[in-house]
């Protein structure tokens, strides 16, 4: 049973750096001739949601949420949830890759289907609206590596950490996304439009990705625009302690050690 | 328009107990009729394409032009891709959905007239909790880049029939990225058009008729515009055809082929098609065949805004048949039509109207019979959570025994109709394990 499990994890690791080292190979530079074919693609695949000019107000972006989050991402003026820098940062070319890649779970699609290289143009496109891309080049964050684990005391001191830094009272004792503050209504997202606290027990809605290396970038980098807040700043210098948060979590829905 | 004299003449074919509808409300709460399969395929919520399951959005518009792949790409045999000798149920469940129609509570309000003309009417006011009356089983999806595929076998309990409803095979983007997409077998035609028959119906609710007598029990809650409109036509094999039927290019399944594309961009779209026609589940009877096609122009470049407009010409040959007196006569029934729609945040809006015109009715059956009729339906739908109100209203000229009185000046039928569906957003994921993951800093 273990041994399966562990092939497994192999298995995705192998997948995991596949994807890494191809998506870079094909990176086209940034020029006229890439910003017209990611034009192209962006009209006929993104604008539906994303809108013709970028602004998240495609003919189709009301639906996706009706009244609550989220609305299409605004690239003009919008900033990122799904990065690995720090909060309020603009996410790297390989964070937008990774959306792309993988889709956002129940309101945005995997693009697989377009090639690497026209994920690559599609970004330079959507970049080319916010001048801050221009003036900055956004670094990642240092993640800890993780040490060898999980143990049952780190998953004790995990369970001990989300009781005091209150992730109870948006995700739930138990975490399945029913605390207080999300049962009474309060969150919001940036567009002021009402929010859930995700189901933690449910990894397979996450947006972020679930693996443990995954779960700790949430961690250290927030998701911004949403109440889901950036434990950075509370770890500085001993960030380690949150791959126990990270285990506890993973418990959670018994996916331990991905 | 008819004649009264010339009316009384078809007694034969006049309804003996005619249903006259002043308003048909039916409340109806289907169940949600997305097709779940492909919510759990992309992962994604039924909302992403519908507006009200079936009504698609622009973006599930889309979706299925392409062959039920991504708008803009060809993504079929990637997303949730299959090798052979890897099938699993999950592979299964990915490409089926079922689904039950019917009203669990629907009421009626409508007069009836019998025998003909020869009282006022009652009003029958009637509220009747029913069981879903249609089971659906679709499998739908696409085999490999740019090969899709739609079977729905249905199963109708309140007409007792099990049967395929439409299945046919698509070819996306021959010759390039939407010039030419092909779909072969018993399809609906319209399922582009601005107003699609189907897919902007919440629920067809049917017409009741008596085939033996003729006789029209209850007008359907259909788009008389898409409707058969003619009183008095019958198909190949003698039945007679209920003016409340959906035909021709509105029909539910016919079987043929056609070409369609968007080979200028999204603005314009072409469509092109050939059918057995005549209404014919299996084989085709008639000499001839039925073409029609159509063009559509869109917009869809404004802030939480599209509308479209579409035309289209459908040209029946030896598609129906009209009694002489001596027998039975080939005619040909002809439908020419516009439609538009709206669409602005979550509010829809859209019409359609229709003239039909039908040609070579003997000269015999010729003062019995108007040889055209015309049809108008407006709709809009907005929602107000978590329910979709969607009002209808449309009225039918043309074709009529005389004994029917008219509603009001200039039109022959009006139905007016409101229906609430659910809005669906469960989130709907895919088995955890078969998640492939691939992430990095
Ligand atoms: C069906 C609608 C839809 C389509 C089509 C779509 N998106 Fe999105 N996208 C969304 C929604 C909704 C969000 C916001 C999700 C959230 O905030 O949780 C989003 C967010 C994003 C983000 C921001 C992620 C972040 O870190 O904040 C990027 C980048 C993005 N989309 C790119 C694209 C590209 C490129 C395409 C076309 C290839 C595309 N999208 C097509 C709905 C869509
Ligand atoms: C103020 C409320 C709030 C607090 C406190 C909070 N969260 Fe969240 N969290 C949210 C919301 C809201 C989301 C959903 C964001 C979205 O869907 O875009 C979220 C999302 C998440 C996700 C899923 C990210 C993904 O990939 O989709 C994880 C994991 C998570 N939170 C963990 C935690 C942990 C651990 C803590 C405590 C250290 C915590 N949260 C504290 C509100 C909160």
């Amino acid at each position: 049973m273990m041994h399966a499990k562990h092939l497994k994890y192999a298995a995705l690791l192998i997948v995991t750096g596949l994807c890494a080292s191809t998506a870079q190979a094909v990176k086209p530079a940034t020029n006229r001739d890439t910003l017209m074919e990611g034009r192209r693609i962006y009209e006929q695949a993104c604008a539906w949601c994303h809108g013709i000019g970028g602004e998240g107000d495609g003919p189709a972006g009301w639906f996706i949420g009706r009244y609550t989050s989220p609305r299409p991402r605004n690239f003009v003026n919008d900033g990122y949830k799904l990065r690995s820098t720090a909060s309020g940062e603009l996410p790297t070319d390989q964070n937008l890759f990774r959306v792309i890649t993988q889709g956002i779970p129940g309101v945005m699609p995997a693009y697989r289907s377009l090639n690497e290289r026209e994920r690559w143009q599609v970004i330079a496109y959507l970049k080319s609206w916010n001048s801050a891309f221009e003036e900055e080049t956004p670094a990642p964050l240092t993640f800890p590596s993780a040490p060898p684990g999980p143990t049952e005391a780190g998953i004790q001191h995990g369970r001990h950490l989300y009781v005091k830094l209150d992730c109870r009272v948006c995700h739930g004792d138990n975490g399945e996304g029913d605390g207080p503050e999300a049962t009474a209504g309060h969150l919001r997202d940036a567009d002021n439009l009402r929010i859930r606290a995700t189901n933690l027990t449910d990894p397979s809605a996450w947006k972020n990705g679930a693996s443990s290396h995954d779960l700790l970038r949430t961690l250290m980098t927030g998701l911004d625009g949403t109440p889901m807040p950036s434990y950075a700043n509370e770890f500085d210098g001993q960030e380690e302690a949150l791959w126990d948060l990270v285990w506890y979590i993973q418990s959670l829905s018994g996916q331990q050690g991905r | 328009m008819s004649r009264p004299s010339a009316a009384a003449a078809i007694a034969p074919l006049v309804m003996t107990v005619f249903a006259l509808v002043s308003g048909t409300y039916a409340v109806s709460v289907p169940s949600a009729e997305a097709i779940p399969a492909f919510a759990r395929k992309y992962t994604m919520n039924c909302a992403v394409c519908h507006t009200a399951p079936p009504r698609l959005n622009t973006f599930g518009e889309r979706f299925l032009e392409n062959g039920y792949q991504l708008p803009g790409t060809e993504d079929g045999g990637i997303t949730a891709k299959k090798h052979l000798g890897d099938l699993s149920l999950d592979d299964f469940a990915n490409h089926t959905g079922g689904r039950l129609r019917g009203n669990m509570l629907r009421s009626h309000n409508f007069k009836r007239q019998s025998p003909p003309a020869a009282e006022a009417g009652t009003v029958h006011n009637n509220s009747e909790l029913g069981f879903p009356e249609i089971f659906s089983l679709f499998t739908a999806g696409s085999l490999t880049k740019n090969i899709g595929f739609f079977t729905e076998l249905e199963s109708n309990m309140e007409e007792s029939s099990t049967g395929i409803e439409r299945a046919f095979v698509t070819f996306n983007n021959l010759g390039g990225t939407n010039v030419a997409n092909i779909r072969i077998g018993r399809m609906d035609p319209s399922a582009t058009f601005s107003f699609s028959t189907l897919r902007q119906q919440l629920e067809l609710v049917g017409e009741s008729m008596n085939t033996s007598t003729d006789t029209v029990q209850r007008a359907g809650l259909f788009p008389l515009a898409a409707s058969a409109k003619f009183y008095g036509l019958r198909n190949r094999s003698g039945t007679a055809i209920s003016p409340y039927a959906p035909s021709l290019y509105n029909a539910v399944a016919e079987t043929g082929i056609e070409v369609r594309g968007r080979p200028f961009g999204d603005w314009f779209m072409y469509q092109v098609g050939m059918l057995n026609g005549a209404n014919e589940t299996f084989g085709d009877s008639n000499k001839g065949k039925d073409f029609y096609g159509a063009v559509r122009f869109d917009y869809a470049r404004s802030a939480n805004f599209s509308a479209s407009l579409s035309a289209f010409a459908y040209l029946g040959n030896s598609n129906a048949t009209v009694l002489t007196g001596a027998g039975q006569a080939d005619v040909n029934w002809h439908r020419y039509g516009m439609a538009a729609h709206v669409r602005y945040k979550m509010f829809d809006l859209y019409g359609m109207y229709t003239l039909d015109r039908i040609a070579h009715v003997p000269t015999a059956a010729l003062a019995n019979f108007d040889t055209s009729a015309s049809g108008l339906s407006v709709a809009c739908d907005r929602p107000y959570a978590p329910l979709t109100a969607i009002r209808q209203h449309g009225y039918r000229r043309g074709s009529q025994p005389a004994h029917v009185p008219k509603l009001r000046r200039g039109s022959d039928q009006t139905i007016r109709a409101v229906q609430c569906g659910p809005v669906c957003s469960k989130r709907l994921q895919p088995p955890t394990s078969r998640r492939r993951q691939c992430s990095g800093p």
